[in-house]
């Protein structure tokens, strides 16, 4: 013990006489110790002691039981109560669980506990999580006490014969090496933290000895009603006493595995109560059980509300383990078939109205699917005519041996997390694409069912399910008994890994083109931030139809301010005492995403701001024109600007035509070539302009003879220019515009004669006939 | 019984037969026994396919239990339709040498090209040595 393995190890030479002391005790004491390596040390001892202690404790109990009578009935009550022990034990000792990542316990938790509510759904999203963890608890716990049950309740029946293809299906648990007298503790051949394991029964060749050979009654044989009656919540469930949830599910003879077909049969055929089921009853269980959701869809679509719903998985549990001994309270349900399938029915849904986005039509394919595979299973199971019906894949499923390895419940319980990750609190933010993927199959098939003879399917209506936001301030960890706040990182406090450190740089170091980058990454930034206030703006008018009328007036405002924003992005913050530069909005229709982002915006816009846009592209038009060159976006532009321009009075179109063509203010000598027109009408979306432009003007020249003077002098110049540098243009160099308007002819025909109309009119191919 | 129709659930594929290919380059054939929601998979009487050419070569490997982070995909395989298929069942051993060799050409084609490369002084950068995308 003492033996130091080099000299630093050593005490202090002060300490020597301790050393020398300690050397002599060495000595005395026997390393070789009884208790470590003589008989005390044998390993499996201290285990069965203790059970030995147990079973003592046990006893005592037991035979005080004994005495009131039904030795039976007691030793259920025993395993009862025993197992509640275990099971609030094992609760508590249950520290891991796989839905306890924080970040889903979360949102789980703060769900209040199932209780039975009037007028609500409850969901096995939210609920399932917590009745697994506690249906682990005793169901886990239980697999030893009731492996013991079984070995004291020796087989009474003999072996049937449709075992003999199941014994592949048999999985025999490993041997222990310990008894598992009731009430010890159980030793775990797997983790606490597991996912739900089958509840299986070890083969029988077991050898346990038990010295006193306690008759136990099997537990009675499943009865599908609900015992307990649909309004107790499987917390409650859990919890009581003597409920053979607790109990194990199999009548001793009964091999571990079966599939769910092989053991409806064998459950049937244990029955001991006659008249209550019968084996078609049994047999057609395996199909609802695998259906819950079906009997849940008629319920939601309907939607029918009220309902005590417990949570599938709660259910389920229940399920597999036969229904308790007690009788089952009053049902309004009548016998037969009808508790079976209303339990069935009052399964909670998978999916919670308020918890999951699932569109109608969604749902609606869901539950016909259902259907489907529950009148496949009906016929499956009818009476007697089982052969005709069933499909090849049943057969191989009857025949596979290793079939249903997966449990319904680990199915569930994997299906039901992905539901969970489909949960979101704004769907369309969320799912945008599906959402409205099923809003257009709706209205489509809505229109069919308007032109064709009346409405044939169900129409149900939209329900909008969200999940409420919760917000929940994040506690962090704390850990008992230390010392200071220790921090622990996780999803929710994730802690920092760079520190990263924004330096600005002067403006000496940057060299020329480092600015222009820096200029165009703003731009590429203001652009960004413009577009995401064009979509929200977008999207208020859907958020108008879900409001309610007060919030309206606010959502309105907000809607204006994020407008003026926009705007202001567009053309620069700072208005100064006149016109702000163009430089930012040539800029920005400089990148190919600011001009559609300008072409989404024009609409929103007012006519005088949307004016001002129209006037300074036109401007700058040549310069758009030149770095459009690789991108040709131009003409998205169009298609708004023209709407515009039927709002625009005449003055404003003048100006604009003037702008367009650079055209001198005064009716001067024409300069010997326009380079700004040229450009425009070499290219598509300038000379598709030009023509709109023109054909605007020609409305209001047209359409209100009783205009102003000047206006309409200012006009008439303007097109006389116009037209004199469009007769020197040599055709070869338009472009091919997208649009031509048709009133041109008679435009051009006011200000032109007939030889240069002709010429004007095969330039610009006004005429239909020449292309 | 289907879940949720428009999602990827493997929960109906169950029990069924399935081909997985892994991202190694494996094909695994087997029957699809258990899920969990990382999709994991674990697979029964899996044989291990390996194809060269037109023929094919199945290696029983009993119980595999795949980590859903390494499957590439997966598809059911239509029981009435697996053996109708041109390609040629042969030996293990004998696919497994025809692997090899397979392997080898490729690995001689490679060597060839490398040392093209190298000869008009262009380098082909090796997928593990890339450290940037």
């Amino acid at each position: 013990m003492f033996r130091y393995e080099s000299l630093e190890d050593c005490p202090l030479d002060e300490d020597e006489d301790a050393f020398q002391g300690l050397g002599e005790e060495d000595e005395e004491i026997d390393q070789f110790n009884e208790d470590t390596f003589g008989s005390g040390a044998v390993d499996d001892d201290w285990q069965e002691a203790h059970e030995r202690l147990a079973e003592l404790e046990e006893k005592l109990p037991a035979a005080v039981n004994e005495q009131t009578g039904n030795g039976e009935r007691d030793e259920m009550d025993l395993l009862g109560d025993h197992e509640e022990n275990l099971a609030e034990r094992l609760s508590k000792m249950v520290i891991e669980n796989e839905l306890e990542d924080p970040a889903i316990m979360r949102a789980v938790q703060t769900r209040p506990v199932l209780q039975p509510q009037p007028g609500s759904l409850n969901s096995s999203i939210w609920d399932g999580s917590e009745v697994l963890r506690r249906i682990r608890g005793p169901l886990l716990a239980q697999e030893m006490p009731t492996v013991s049950v079984l070995e004291y309740a020796l087989p009474q029946k003999p072996p049937q014969g449709p075992e003999d293809d199941r014994d592949l299906s048999e999985r025999a648990l490993p041997r222990r090496s310990t008894s598992p007298i009731i009430g010890s503790p159980p030793v775990r051949a797997v983790p606490i933290g597991t996912p739900p394991k089958q509840m299986a029964v070890p083969s029988f060749n077991q050898q346990i000895l038990c010295p006193k050979p306690v008759h136990v009654r099997p537990p009675m044989p499943p009865r599908y009603p609900a015992p307990y009656g649909e309004r107790m919540s499987p917390n409650q469930l859990c919890n009581v006493p003597n409920s053979s949830l607790l109990g194990h599910p199999f009548p001793p003879s009964v091999p571990p595995v079966l599939s769910p077909l092989q053991r409806a049969q064998l459950l049937g055929g244990a029955q001991l109560q006659p008249g209550r089921m019968s084996p078609s009853q049994f047999a057609r269980v395996p199909g609802f059980v695998g259906s819950p959701l079906a009997a849940m869809n008629p319920k939601l679509l309907q939607g029918r509300v009220g309902q005590m719903l417990p949570p599938a998985p709660g259910f389920r549990a229940f399920f597999s383990a036969p229904p308790p001994a007690t009788p089952p309270p009053p049902q309004q349900h009548p016998p037969g078939p009808g508790p079976l399938v209303q339990n069935l029915r009052s399964q909670a849904p998978m999916f919670r109205a308020d918890t999951t986005h699932l569109h109608p039509q969604h749902r609606r394919l869901l539950h016909q699917r259902q259907q489907q595979n529950r009148n496949q299973h009906r016929n499956l199971n009818g009476a007697g005519d089982r052969g005709s019906h069933r499909s090849s894949h049943q057969d191989h499923l009857r025949k596979d041996p290793y079939a249903n390895l997966m449990l319904q419940r680990e199915k569930d319980w994997v299906a039901k997390i992905q539901m969970m990750q489909l949960q979101s609190t704004d769907p369309y933010l969320d799912d945008f694409y599906y959402q409205n993927y099923f809003e257009k199959l709706e209205k489509l098939s809505a229109a069919e069912e308007l032109q064709g003879d009346g409405p044939k399917k169900e129409r149900t209506k939209l329900i909008t399910p969200q999940v409420a936001k919760l917000e929940h301030a994040y506690k962090p960890v704390q850990f008992e008994g230390s010392l200071g706040k220790l921090t622990v990182s996780s999803v929710n406090n994730p802690r920092k890994m760079i520190d990263a450190v924004v330096t600005s740089r002067s403006e000496d170091d940057e060299t020329k083109e480092k600015q222009v980058r820096d200029k165009r990454r703003k731009t590429l930034v203001i652009i960004e931030k413009t577009y995401s206030l064009l979509l929200d703006v977008e999207d208020y008018e859907r958020r108008y139809l879900l409001s309610l009328e007060e919030e309206r007036p606010a959502l309105m405002d907000e809607r204006k301010h994020k407008i003026c924003s926009m705007y202001d992005n567009l053309r620069g913050k700072l208005p100064g005492q006149e016109r702000p530069s163009d430089d930012l909005f040539v800029q920005i229709m400089c990148i190919r995403k600011g001009k559609r982002m300008v072409a989404r915006i024009l609409p929103f816009l007012s006519t005088e701001q949307a004016a001002d846009i129209l006037m300074t592209t036109a401007r700058n038009l040549p310069f758009l024109i030149k770095k459009d060159a690789q991108d040709e976006v131009l003409p998205c532009l169009l298609s708004p600007f023209s709407l515009l321009l039927y709002h625009l009075p005449s003055v404003t179109v003048t100006s604009l035509l003037q702008q367009l063509m650079n055209l001198p203010q005064s009716a001067a000598a024409p300069a010997p070539s326009n380079p700004h027109l040229t450009a425009v009408l070499q290219n598509k979306f300038g000379l598709s302009l030009l023509l709109v432009v023109l054909s605007r003007g020609e409305d209001l020249q047209s359409s209100d003879p009783a205009t102003e003077s000047t206006e309409n002098n200012q006009w008439m110049q303007v097109m006389f220019m116009a037209t004199r540098e469009l007769l020197r243009i040599p055709q070869a160099a338009l472009a091919k515009p997208i649009s031509i308007p048709t009133n041109l002819v008679s435009l051009f025909s006011r200000y032109v004669d007939r030889q240069k109309l002709n010429l004007l009119e095969t330039k610009l191919q006004l005429v239909q006939g020449i292309r | 019984m289907n879940y949720m129709p428009g999602t990827a659930s493997l929960i109906e594929d169950i029990d069924k037969k399935h081909l997985v290919l892994l991202r190694d380059g494996r094909t695994l054939i087997g029957f699809l026994r258990s899920i969990d929601q990382f999709a994991n998979l674990v697979l029964h009487q899996t044989v291990e396919r390996i194809h060269v050419g037109k023929k094919y070569g199945d290696i029983p490997r009993g119980i595999f239990v795949v980590r859903g982070e390494n499957v590439v995909l997966l598809g059911e395989i239509d029981l009435e339709k697996e053996s109708d298929t041109p390609l040629q069942q042969v030996s293990i051993e004998e696919i497994l040498e025809e692997q090899r060799v397979e392997q080898q050409t490729k690995l001689e084609n490679e060597k060839l090209k490398v040392q093209a490369l190298k000869d008009r002084g262009l380098s082909v950068p090796r997928a593990d040595t890339l450290d940037e995308y």
